[in-house]
């Protein structure tokens, strides 16, 4: 197996009870890489990060960290946002941030100077006084957020950081992954927002049914479908033209859609559409994420 | 760690309402009883009882008497009932106009049933004028009367100085019991909400992260413990503030012998009940079934005080109270009073110590080690057969 810098998780199986809820999960997260890990409910995706933080004894499989069986102390270097809000209702904010840093190994003055900066970063600088439970739910968040950077982790693990977020905290959040990339560390993240995750992240894995089913870079999935889509805009009318082996979908007045075979030629189909109407514009793509997402996890 | 856990229990604990309103009324109460019972007289004129006597056909130079004899607790007026017929009087009794009337004979008349308090103060004065009578009548002179009328002179001596100091005794001992029976319950039922609240927040998931079980569950048993013995200290500080201020007291030197193992036994009922309260909080995830899992604790700790109360004033070496101060449960309760009846054996003193400190580490050991696996068990909770089965080191299912 080849050395690898930052996460490496292989073949993790896991069964409770009568379910087996990991079958084989494979995933890869280098240093400097953001990667979506996504996978419909039920699929092992939060089993899978709490196995990465030990949370949960695997039953089989491995987790590496550069390389080395993830050890206890890699462990503190790793920041982890749950996916139900971990929080103490009773905590104010700054004192909740600081104490989650000084139990991750950080000095009294290290950690309170960086609890502001996280406040301040996350826009709770104001607040840092108020108590968790007097916060709204997507402030809490935030605070959440700063938990788990408060340490400047080597490797993110965010289970659906964007659930509920308003779009300015979808925006400041989306800032501080890209940061935390830039900076070197590995993050991983799980969310339904398939539209958000094709902007954030290079790399996906897919998983379902406790398996991985997909994973590489967006664009390479999206070019693997065995399907296109192919979208017409006509001047005046739109004609009764469909194209052979296509699959019309909706669309609005003035426009067709179809979805085609990846081997189909797409000079061939625009000429033949053209004989039936006048073409205003067409575009010839693979299938968003949120397609491929489907097709793969409905295999 | 541990300290670092210890400390977010006693700050966020300490600052909520409920514990700063329930140590303040404490320390007011500890501090409010001695002072009145100092500032307030025993017995003052408003307390005195109003009487009202009518005297039928009687000498009526004994009212000076009866008034000078009864001044302590019996405020007497006197009215004539020279003239009244026995129906008149009777009248006035049953109206409640007068509580008693004295006839010639002596006669005590009462309207339905005789009041003790007023009966014998008539019935001392009417046996001294009588006997003054028979004296006078004798040939002795006033004086001779008085002298063989003087009562005996008694004096009392203790032979030991615990029977001088056993009202102090018994007081310090139900200090301690009660001590020893209410703060495991309420800084116990802190602990498992703590415990409860980590779980049913998902901070658990968090802290796991940087923490083992074990670190999480000693931090929360010492914070919690620490700030149970602040709220001690504070109290009975004020208290024995108080009671020195008022002058109201004097503390026998034996009482401070077995203050300290009243001390130690109330921190090694805290660190027992609290950890079993944390372990029993980590197999529920819900706060609403904490009652499921807390009536076992609540066995011991009513058996322990019961049996503490009877032992107080009572049988302090029965066979069942011998058992019960070696067993870690309950011995918090019924060390220290046996100890303050000097009741008890160094040997046993040594051994409850010794079982109560093995007990500790036991069950820290034990709770350690479910805590693991329970720890992150949501839903449903965690059965007895399955914690005995963690217990004994297998694994959840």
């Amino acid at each position: 197996m080849p050395m690898t810098n930052g996460l490496r998780v292989t073949g993790l199986h896991k069964r409770f009870g009568d379910i087996e809820a990991l079958r084989g999960i494979d995933l890869e997260v280098p240093r400097g890489r953001l990667v979506g890990f996504l996978g419909p409910n039920g699929a092992g995706k939060t089993t899978t990060m709490r196995g990465v933080l030990g949370l949960v004894a695997m039953d089989a499989g491995s987790v590496t960290w550069d390389g080395s069986p993830m050890s206890e102390d890699d462990r503190h270097h790793i920041g982890y946002m749950p996916q139900e809000r971990g929080l103490y209702p009773r905590m104010m904010v700054h004192e909740h941030i600081a104490y989650m840093g000084r139990l991750a190994g950080l000095d009294h003055a290290t950690a309170d100077r960086r609890a502001r900066q996280w406040a301040e970063r996350v826009g709770l600088a104001d607040r840092g006084d108020d108590l968790i439970q007097e916060l709204s739910t997507g402030n809490q968040q935030r605070v959440q957020l700063a938990v788990a950077l408060v340490h400047e982790p080597e490797l993110l693990i965010l289970d659906e950081p964007f659930a509920g977020l308003d779009p300015v905290a979808v925006a400041t959040l989306s800032e501080v992954m890209a940061e935390q990339v830039a900076r070197g560390a590995s993050v991983v993240f799980s969310s339904h927002q398939l539209d958000l995750v094709q902007d954030l992240a290079e790399h996906v894995t897919i998983v379902a049914t406790g398996l991985t089913r997909a994973t590489g870079t967006v664009t390479d999935l999206r070019a693997q479908s065995p399907v296109r889509h192919l979208e017409i805009h006509w001047n005046g009318s739109v004609p009764s033209w469909s194209p052979p082996d296509g699959e019309p979908r909706n669309a609005p007045a003035g426009v067709s859609r179809f979805v085609v075979p990846a081997d189909s030629d797409a000079a061939v189909l625009i000429a033949s559409a053209a004989a039936s109407g006048a073409v205003g514009a067409v575009s010839f793509e693979p299938p968003g994420l949120d397609d491929v997402f489907l097709e793969l996890v409905s295999r | 760690m541990v300290k670092e856990v210890a400390w977010r229990e006693i700050r966020t604990r300490a600052r909520t309402k409920s514990f700063r309103w329930i140590t303040g009324i404490l320390v007011a109460a500890a501090i409010v009883g001695p002072v009145l019972a100092a500032v307030v007289p025993e017995n003052t004129d408003d307390d005195r009882r109003e009487v009202t006597i009518g005297l039928v056909a009687i000498d009526q130079g004994i009212e000076n008497q009866i008034a000078a004899f009864a001044e302590a607790g019996l405020d007497i007026t006197f009215r004539d009932f020279t003239s009244a017929s026995s129906e008149q009087v009777g009248q006035a009794l049953a109206d409640g106009e007068i509580d008693l009337a004295l006839e010639s004979g002596p006669t005590l008349v009462w309207n339905r049933s005789t009041d003790f308090e007023i009966a014998g103060v008539v019935y001392t004065v009417l046996q001294q004028q009588a006997l003054l009578a028979r004296g006078r009548a004798l040939g002795l002179d006033q004086g001779d009367i008085v002298e063989l009328l003087t009562p005996v002179e008694l004096e009392e001596r203790f032979a030991n100085e615990a029977g001088e100091s056993e009202g102090v005794t018994i007081f310090v001992s139900f200090l301690g019991l009660m001590a020893a029976f209410m703060l495991p319950q309420i800084f116990g039922q802190l602990t498992m909400m703590s415990v409860v609240e980590e779980k049913s927040t998902r901070v658990i998931e968090v802290l796991l992260n940087h923490l083992r079980p074990r670190t999480l569950l000693l931090g929360k048993v010492l914070g919690v413990g620490a700030l149970a013995v602040v709220q001690l200290v504070v109290v009975v500080g004020g208290l024995a503030a108080a009671l020195l201020a008022t002058d109201s007291i004097d503390i026998p030197a034996a009482v401070w012998r077995f203050v300290p193992i009243i001390l130690v036994s109330i921190l090694g009922g805290l660190a027992i009940y609290n950890t079993l309260f944390a372990l029993l909080g980590s197999l529920i995830s819900r706060q609403e079934d904490a009652s499921q899992v807390m009536m076992p604790i609540f066995i011991p700790l009513m058996a322990g005080f019961f049996i503490g109360q009877t032992a107080i004033t009572g049988n302090a070496e029965s066979l069942l109270v011998k058992a019960l101060t070696l067993f870690p449960l309950t011995a918090p309760m019924l060390l220290p009073l046996r100890v303050a009846r000097d009741a008890i054996a160094p040997w046993e003193v040594a051994l409850s110590l010794g079982f109560l400190v093995l007990g500790v580490w036991g069950l820290i050991r034990i709770a350690a080690r479910v805590y693991e696996f329970t720890l992150l068990h949501t839903g449903s909770r965690v059965g007895w057969g399955q914690l005995v089965r963690l217990s004994r080191g297998a694994t959840l299912d």
